[in-house]
């Protein structure tokens, strides 16, 4: 016990421990467990059956996809919004250093219908996109559009405290120094805010994978299609089939995991080769 | 010269940070700006370093014109008070960096790192991080890298800044070493006088975005020109004196002066005279001190601070002396001194002991303005003019004291003043339709300076300078330095030809102009733009005054007797204070700062 003695000068730490465990426990351990258990319940042909059907790698392909490629995007826009926020002063910012963090507030619902309604063939942007051959609403591209709304302040969020670490001393000691502006990004900003930039990515990509409501407005859901996965378990649930369900909900807990501890292990691969590299 | 600024002027949201600086700083000299926070000495040490623009002046390095050149291609280098280190880098890395950006081949790079470590005596800490590093060790990596791309200048802004004493000073040895080793021309920007007389060939004093005085560090200590930098640069008691035929007088008593100066202008006046605390000597009675006798005190405070001791001695008789103030701007009847080991073995002291209060030295700064005097019909009005908030600031900002005047008859013809025949500094009136008789009436009495204030008047944006006669030109640009010391406003000279003027006599207008100008920057240290305008003196002035709200005069005259006819509608309107500077003579040229030594009668 002397290794984990007084960590802290709050005392209690068998207290909060016990505390944690049994939160992580009945709020997140058990209902997985339940979850797999219930999957396991099956037969390995029924579950194959469910979990590899058509219409399922459909889903996944779509729900995996577009939930990358929605943090992709916001990967890059949340790093500009959050240097435009840390860095300029205009009359404005602070509204809309606020307006970020709405897609957190709004019910995911109504991000869903309203997307539907700007992008519908009918709307102010799609009739504009519509001559152009592009539809958004009732397409992979709308459900992306929608994943990318939502995981935006996950992006933003993550890259503004590490933003207001790299002081403009360093950007002005590495210009005396000769550098250039481009240099200057890639060299000094980029090295100290990619750890959180690759934070912020994964927490919106997560927040996508996840997401169910707003996504169904906006995707027209046509099995093979426009159909992710978590309207899938949806629907099996809808024909009472439990198993088949939560065998659904077991392979996307394990991709989750799967690509999450990729980029946790990215992310600290890539720490250690900065830290050595640069040269 | 290495570095050349010629008027720089950077403003921040419409006010001056940097005020018309010009300085030129030579090759291999180790030049230090100094100045509390927020005097513009870093701003001015970006504008260098190519990271601030400028928005007047030029600033030139070894005869280049880079006044529009980027950081990046200046080729200065420069260390921040907290480090700037590229912390995912190792120090390797950080030394290489702009080498690497130069594209240098990697075998040099290598031999020139290993020779910069060497330099701040660093070798073998290559591979380290920033983090692994301490403090002064960051710093040292620091400077091996500016100094890596072998910079022509080498900037420093307050490099020790978040060190511990015992390594702020070996880095300072450090810094000195690889400076003389390198032959290299280097700013340090700091705001310890300490620091600055320990580095410095040279030190510049800044304050208000101005460049106060520059000089060796033993001459700025000894004489210095203003009350700014004989109070920042190490402690001083600042006490109003008069100067008279005989020398220097404190209240009643005549402190014998073996080395009088010349008596400036032709009677005698008020001086701030600058007393530093280790020239005050502590004797039991006046038989038993040495130097010259100076007043009575009592021992209020004493404070042990090692090798010296350091005390307040509160004056005793307010009638013999009026110190205007310790240099920390608090109390006003307190001498501060400091005595060696030595002195206190020889006479010790307890607090509320009596002593009797000597100087063994005392420097007379050549400002003209002394101190403050209101003057009005009846006590209730004098003092309320003590309350005017750019009077009040003034004096505040120049640690001098505000006394009052009652004149009854003020202004009235024929009629006497009923004061002491003498006006001691500058004497301020209240503004209003009438007031040019009152200052006339004045200037008949004999004062010098009369300052004309408006009710709201508050600290000035731009201080217009003019004279009517060329014989005041020195003394009102005397005046005009010193008020602009205290405030953070622009100057301008306005000279003025009539409209009739031949073009054959234009040239010579212009010449006039530009002589002033040099005057004012190479007698008084005033930085100030030049305007020439043709037509009537008084009313270009009132033009020139009515364009802008927050605007001052500084006005110079010769002869009192047309002030009402020739400048009357300057007053009237009572929109803006005006300075008048009145002078029946020509001023002599000696103006620089005196020393006495003063000896035992």
């Amino acid at each position: 016990m002397a290794a984990i003695r007084q960590p802290s000068v709050l005392p209690g730490f068998g207290l909060t421990f016990g505390f944690t465990t049994f939160f992580l426990s009945a709020v997140v351990l058990l209902p997985l467990a339940a979850l797999v258990l219930m999957a396991a319940s099956m037969t390995w042909h029924d579950f194959v059956h469910v979990v590899f059907s058509a219409r399922a790698m459909g889903s996944y392909r779509l729900s995996f996809g577009a939930s990358f490629l929605a943090a992709s995007i916001n990967l890059v826009f949340g790093f500009i919004i959050a240097w435009t926020l840390v860095r300029y002063e205009f009359p404005g910012r602070k509204l809309i250093d606020a307006l970020i963090d709405m897609p957190f507030a709004l019910p995911t619902a109504v991000s869903g219908i309203a997307l539907t309604t700007v992008f519908a063939e009918n709307g102010w942007i799609g009739q504009y996109l519509q001559p152009l051959g592009i539809k958004v609403a009732y397409t992979w591209i709308g459900v992306t559009v929608a994943l990318t709304l939502i995981g935006l302040p996950f992006a933003v969020r993550s890259v503004q405290p590490a933003l207001l670490e790299v002081q403009r001393d360093l950007e002005d000691a590495a210009e005396t120094l000769g550098a250039g502006r481009l240099y200057v990004f890639r060299r000094i900003i980029l090295p100290t805010v990619l750890p959180a930039l690759l934070t912020g990515f994964t927490l919106a990509f997560a927040r996508a994978v996840g997401e169910y409501g707003s996504v169904i407005f906006i995707a027209g859901n046509l099995p093979m299609k426009t159909e992710i996965t978590p309207l899938l378990i949806v629907i099996r649930l809808e024909e009472f089939d439990y198993k088949g369900a939560a065998a659904l909900g077991f392979v996307m807990l394990v991709i989750s995991f799967v690509v999450l501890l990729m980029i946790n292990l990215l992310q600290a691969w890539g720490r250690r080769r900065i830290v050595a590299g640069a040269r | 010269m290495s570095i050349t600024l010629d008027q720089v002027t950077k403003r921040y949201q419409g006010s001056p940070v940097v005020n018309d600086v010009s300085l030129d700083i030579g090759d291999g000299e180790f030049f230090v700006l100094l100045g509390p926070s927020g005097s513009g000495k870093s701003t001015l040490l970006r504008a260098i370093a190519g990271l601030a623009g400028v928005d007047h002046g030029r600033i030139a390095l070894h005869g280049r014109d880079v006044t529009h050149v980027s950081a990046k291609e200046r080729g200065v280098g420069l260390v921040f008070q907290n480090y700037a280190l590229f912390r995912h880098m190792t120090v390797a890395d950080n030394i290489e960096f702009a080498l690497r950006v130069r594209r240098m081949k990697a075998a040099e790079r290598r031999q020139r790192r290993q020779e910069l470590l060497r330099l701040v005596s660093l070798e073998g800490m290559d591979e380290r991080l920033p983090a692994q590093l301490s403090g002064g060790q960051q710093q040292r990596v620091a400077v091996a890298r500016a100094l890596a791309h072998k910079p022509e200048v080498l900037l420093l802004d307050e490099p020790f800044g978040a060190l511990d004493a015992k390594i702020r000073e070996e880095l300072r040895r450090t810094i000195r070493q690889v400076q003389r080793e390198l032959g290299i021309t280097t700013v340090l920007v700091t705001h310890d006088q300490e620091e600055a007389f320990a580095l410095a060939d040279r030190i510049g004093v800044m304050n208000l975005g101005r460049l106060l005085e520059i000089g060796q560090p033993q001459e700025l200590y000894a004489r210095p020109a203003t009350r700014f930098v004989a109070t920042f640069l190490g402690a001083a008691n600042l006490i109003l004196a008069r100067q008279t035929r005989d020398g220097i007088r404190f209240g009643k008593t005549a402190v014998n002066a073996s080395a009088a100066g010349p008596l400036q202008g032709a009677r005698e006046h008020e001086v701030v005279a600058v007393v530093r605390p280790e020239e005050v000597e502590i004797a039991p009675t006046r038989e038993d001190l040495v130097s010259g006798y100076l007043t009575r005190g009592a021992v209020e405070e004493i404070v042990f601070t090692g090798a010296l001791e350091r005390m307040r001695i509160r004056i005793q008789d307010d009638q013999e002396a009026a110190p205007l103030s310790n240099g920390n701007g608090s109390g006003s009847a307190f001498l501060e001194v400091t005595r060696t080991q030595h002195e206190q073995r020889a006479f010790q002291i307890a607090t509320g002991q009596h002593v009797a209060i000597g100087v063994r030295r005392i420097h007379i700064l050549p400002t003209p303005l002394s101190s403050f005097t209101t003057c009005a019909t009846t006590d209730a009005l004098a003092e309320a003019l003590v309350q005017q908030p750019l009077l009040a600031e003034l004096a505040s900002r120049m640690k001098t004291r505000i006394s009052t005047r009652v004149e009854p008859k003020l202004g009235m013809p024929g009629a006497d003043c009923e004061g002491a025949p003498e006006f001691s500094g500058t004497t301020v009136i209240a503004a209003h339709s009438d007031v040019v008789y009152q200052a006339q009436w004045l200037l008949k009495m004999g004062a010098e300076e009369i300052l004309v204030l408006p009710q709201n008047a508050s600290p000035p944006q731009r201080v217009l300078i003019h004279w009517a006669d060329e014989a005041v030109r020195r003394a009102t640009l005397a005046v005009a330095a010193s008020i602009l010391r205290h405030v953070s406003a622009e100057a301008i000279y306005i000279g003025i030809l009539p409209q009739q003027t031949p073009v054959a006599q234009r040239p010579h207008g212009m010449r006039a102009l530009l002589d002033a100008r040099s005057e004012a920057q190479a007698v008084h240290g005033l930085e100030m733009r030049t305007e020439l305008r043709f037509g009537d003196v008084s009313n270009e002035l009132a033009r020139q005054l009515g364009d802008m709200a927050g605007q001052m005069l500084i006005l110079g005259i010769r002869g009192h007797a047309d002030l009402a006819e020739r400048f009357g509608s300057l007053f009237a309107e009572s929109r803006w204070p005006v300075l008048i500077v009145h002078r029946q003579h020509e001023s002599p040229a000696g103006q620089a700062g005196q020393l006495y030594q003063a000896g035992q009668a």
